[in-house]
């Protein structure tokens, strides 16, 4: 008994001790050293935000301006991408992974000197994250298995989650945003508002003095079209390893530019001070550093990001292809006179590396080496897997013959508008015509594609969807019967939330089916992973789609500035400008 | 003449409502909706987009939108929502509008300024060399598109070390008060604008005005001036330019809507911040009442602009009279 008191004290003691402010130290192994205060940071922002309230909007340049206003109660390790404490200095995960009890870090205050709490905590999950009519809101991660997940306040400083039942994914999920209370309580639900008219907080032309935050930087102004001004946060919570206060930046300025031409000339006339770019731009701003333009570019495997894949439509209108496409031998062989070498050097400019199955290769936690599975690229080898399953008639233009006599002629479905897509298909194209398999190019907006591939009108689609550290978060894309699983829409329920149909699965999809089931509620790390291994490697064999490469992420910056770290985007929980220091 | 313009104004108000019936039904049969760029998101689950559809009143019939927006219009003066940025559409344009109005002005009086002189110099002297050097630099510039202008302009700007590479501001004046020295940086910035977007109006109003003049010099009045002994120079202005310039007042009027439509390429190059850029994006997202509120106003633009130059050539041309 007092042994256990004496801990708990001791516990308390260290407890006050590491209360506020975060220490960011351990980041030698990125280059970050210790910096010092002062200076301007000028960043493009690729349009105006349409919002200033992260909730109301669905918004990238929203996200990237909130990103430095906003913490969540917990955040990304900036070197090993694991979760450690933010807003929330400590947890226990309780009851067999049900219970998650946060205990708040003391002493954070609010940009307007207002002291945070459980309530400011309980406000934003309720009325915005949990909220089904919140725009950017994310209600669906908080009904499992049909039942809500319920949130309750414990103390002024401690709140508790109750599942219905486990969930490994949940922790990392807690990177939210976290608003003030006092300054959007007329629009919760608790003073009577509906609960969309939370959509309807802070517009864009709201005083400056109402968006408050606890982030590095509080909105200083925004001149409509064409800046956006942070300054500096002077309550902000963390100091780096001197003990000095974060963040050494005095003001960050977002310039409003469409044009990503015309942010390369910006960057280029020195008017901004970092620029992410892309493969295409690679080359000509790699040169100018080489030749002793004052900025540096750097590339970095990315964890986060698209990787672009081709599908079959194994439901496809015509009968005699949607047979084909179903048939493993067919997307094997496809795949061998996939060129992912010749697409990552002339489309990518080099600055892709091969794609993981469903997890980015980066992702020490889950990603399994399915490097051997990608096969090499063989037009040889494709022409005899064809031929070996069947497919040996050829029309007098070489294009094969299905067995019902139909020649082997499929639509490909990709981005008009977009960088990369119209040279993948291009390359597709004419690889896959030396095998035998005529591809008619159907060009399409990028917006649309994901509508055309679930409405089941395509044969072949060329898409992207983004990686996540944990692949529980990504189910309805990789699990069979999920809501963008549609390349294989007949296990799709009749209704959302019903169970899929597995009679319809494939017995490979079917194993995949239930890995997934299993590592939604399995509470033990090692088995999770071991659970993802599996379904990686029956990806790879099976290739539902047939992923083509992981692009890197490229930054260019200006040499004025110190412990630049590659932003990954617009990830909540992921923010390293506040180690940027100007020299 | 004022019941002549009373007259016309009414005439407006079917011919808008005609007009925003078009405009409406084309939108609608613009494939998607405002909500299709949300079902990718991780985060939107159907639930969500069910609720986003409420909100916005997306599932109403189309003619229940249409009916109710322009009642709102009638009523209440308001021109809908913007499905982006949860904000009243007008209050959104007034922010813009500014810009857009000077930037339209400044760069119309300057193709004026420049334009009409040259029209007459090369109406004059038809076989120049000189004229023949302005009219091949006149085909020129019509033939090059503004942004593709506005991008060699940067480079030149780059090449040369300069920073006002777009924008009609350094970073750090966007937001200083006005001042001697935000005066000047707006002029070390305007120039890439007035150049890019001008030039193209300059070779139009130009030709126009050549052939114009070269009509009118032809006519029995110029030689019946002459030969009362009118002075060359009382011949020119007084008679010649005077009635040359007629065909350029209709123009002027045409060109209100450019105000919105005209230049959003080389806004998004330019990096403008003026009203066409948000037009664009309102189409391609389905914005629909701010993409709608733009198309009216660009249409209301237009016959403004026709009534100003009908009531501005009565009065510029005793021939034309409407009693």
């Amino acid at each position: 008994m007092h042994v256990r008191t004496l801990t708990l004290l001791t516990l308390a003691l260290i407890g006050t001790a590491h209360a506020a402010p975060k220490k960011v130290t351990g980041y030698g192994s990125l280059g970050i050293v210790g910096g010092k205060s002062g200076g301007t940071y000028t960043l493009p922002l690729g349009d105006s935000p349409q919002s200033l309230f992260y909730y109301g909007a669905i918004d990238n340049n929203l996200g990237l301006i909130s990103q430095q206003m906003f913490d969540g109660l917990v955040e990304f390790n900036l070197a090993t991408y694991k979760i450690e404490p933010a807003l929330a200095e400590s947890w226990t995960i309780t009851d067999g992974g049900t219970v998650y009890t946060f205990k708040l870090r003391q002493g954070v205050k609010w940009s307007d000197g207002q002291a945070f709490n459980a309530d400011d905590v309980i406000f934003t999950y309720r009325n915005m994250i949990m909220n089904p009519e919140s725009r950017a809101g994310d209600p669906g991660n908080f009904k499992l298995g049909g039942q809500n997940v319920t949130i309750s306040k414990v103390d002024s400083m401690t709140v508790r989650f109750t599942l219905p039942r486990p969930a490994p994914a949940f922790l990392l999920q807690q990177r939210y945003f976290i608003m003030p209370q006092h300054k959007l309580a007329k629009y919760g639900q608790e003073s009577g508002a509906k609960p969309g008219d939370i959509n309807s907080a802070w517009p864009t032309n709201v005083a400056e003095t109402e968006v408050v935050g606890t982030g590095p930087f509080k909105l200083g102004n925004y001149t409509a079209g064409q800046k956006v001004t942070l300054t500096r946060n002077p309550n902000y919570w963390k100091v780096d390893a001197a003990g000095k206060q974060l963040p050494y930046l005095d003001r960050l300025e977002f310039l409003i530019i469409r044009d990503p031409q015309a942010q390369v000339a910006q960057f280029l006339a020195g008017n901004l001070d970092q620029l992410n770019v892309t493969g295409a731009q690679f080359p000509d701003l790699k040169q100018k550093e080489v030749a002793g333009a004052p900025f540096k570019v750097m590339r970095s495997t990315a964890l986060f990001g698209s990787p672009p894949f081709v599908a079959y439509n194994f439901d496809a209108k015509n009968a005699a292809l949607a047979k084909v496409f179903s048939d493993v031998r067919f997307r094997r062989a496809m795949q061998s006179a996939v060129n992912r070498e010749r697409i990552i050097d002339t489309v990518y400019n080099g600055l892709a590396s091969l794609p993981g199955h469903g997890v980015a290769p980066v992702n020490k936690a889950f990603y399994a080496n399915t490097t051997r599975q990608l096969g090499t690229f063989s037009l040889n080898d494709a022409n005899d897997a064809l031929d070996a399953m069947g497919l040996k008639r050829r029309n007098a233009a070489g294009i094969r013959l299905l067995p019902s006599g139909q020649p082997l002629e499929l639509d490909l479905t990709y981005g008009t508008d977009s960088a990369v897509y119209p040279s993948i298909a291009t390359i597709l194209q004419s690889d896959f015509a030396k095998v035998g398999v005529k591809v008619n190019l159907k060009g399409i907006l990028s917006s649309r594609l994901l509508a055309t591939g679930q409405s089941g009108d395509w044969e072949m689609i060329l898409h992207a969807f983004g990686d996540q550290p944990d692949p529980e978060l990504r189910r309805p894309i990789w699990q069979p019967g999920g809501s963008l699983y549609y390349w294989h829409r007949a296990p799709q329920p009749a209704k959302d939330g019903d169970p899929a149909n597995t009679a319809r699965m494939a017995s490979w999809e079917k194993e995949i089916y239930e890995i997934f089931n299993k590592a939604a509620v399995e509470p033990n790390a090692a088995t999770r992973k071991a659970l993802y291994t599996r379904w990686q490697l029956i990806f790879a064999q099976n290739l539902p789609v047939t992923p083509i490469a992981k692009p890197e992420n490229i930054g260019a910056i200006s040499t004025r500035y110190g412990n630049y770290v590659y932003n990954l985007g617009v990830i909540p929980g992921y923010n390293p400008v506040p180690l940027i220091y100007q020299k | 003449m004022l019941t002549y313009t009373v007259r016309r104004i009414l005439g407006m108000i079917p011919t808008l409502l005609l007009i925003s019936v078009v405009c409406f039904a084309v939108i609608q049969l613009q494939p998607g909706s405002f909500l299709d760029q949300y079902r990718e998101d991780p985060r939107v689950t159907p639930e969500a987009l069910q609720a986003m559809t409420r909100q916005l009143g997306l599932d109403q019939p189309v003619w229940v939108q249409y009916l109710n927006w322009v009642k709102g219009i009638v009523l209440h003066g308001d021109f809908g929502y913007s499905f982006a940025n949860s904000r009243p559409v007008s209050s959104l344009i007034w922010e813009r509008l500014g810009w857009t109005v000077f930037l339209a002005v400044l760069t119309l009086l300057v193709s004026w300024v420049i334009a009409v002189p040259l029209g007459i110099y090369t109406a004059l002297h038809r076989h120049g060399k000189r004229s023949a050097a302005l009219n091949f630099l006149g085909y020129l510039s019509l033939a090059t598109p503004d942004f593709l202008v506005a991008l060699l302009l940067i480079a030149l700007v780059l090449r040369t070390g300069g920073t006002n590479v777009g924008g009609l501001f350094s970073p750090d004046m966007i937001d200083a008060p006005w001042s001697a020295a935000r005066v000047a940086d707006l002029l070390a910035h305007l120039w890439i604008p007035m150049i890019a977007i001008g030039l193209e109006g300059v070779a139009g109003l130009m030709r126009q005005m050549r052939a114009s003049m070269l009509d009118v010099l032809s006519q029995d009045f110029i030689r019946t001036a002459r030969a009362k002994g009118a002075t060359g120079r009382r011949v020119l202005w007084g008679h010649a330019v005077r009635n040359a310039v007629n065909p350029l007042i209709s123009l002027a009027g045409l060109s209100l809507p450019s105000l919105i439509s005209g230049t959003i390429i080389a806004s998004i190059v330019l990096n403008l911040p003026t009203i066409g850029p948000y037009l664009y994006d309102a189409l391609l997202n389905k914005d629909q009442f701010v993409a709608m509120t733009l198309l009216m106003f660009s249409a209301l633009l237009l016959l403004v602009g026709n009534l100003l130059s009908d009531l501005a050539l009565a009065w510029a041309d005793p021939r034309v009279r409407f009693e």
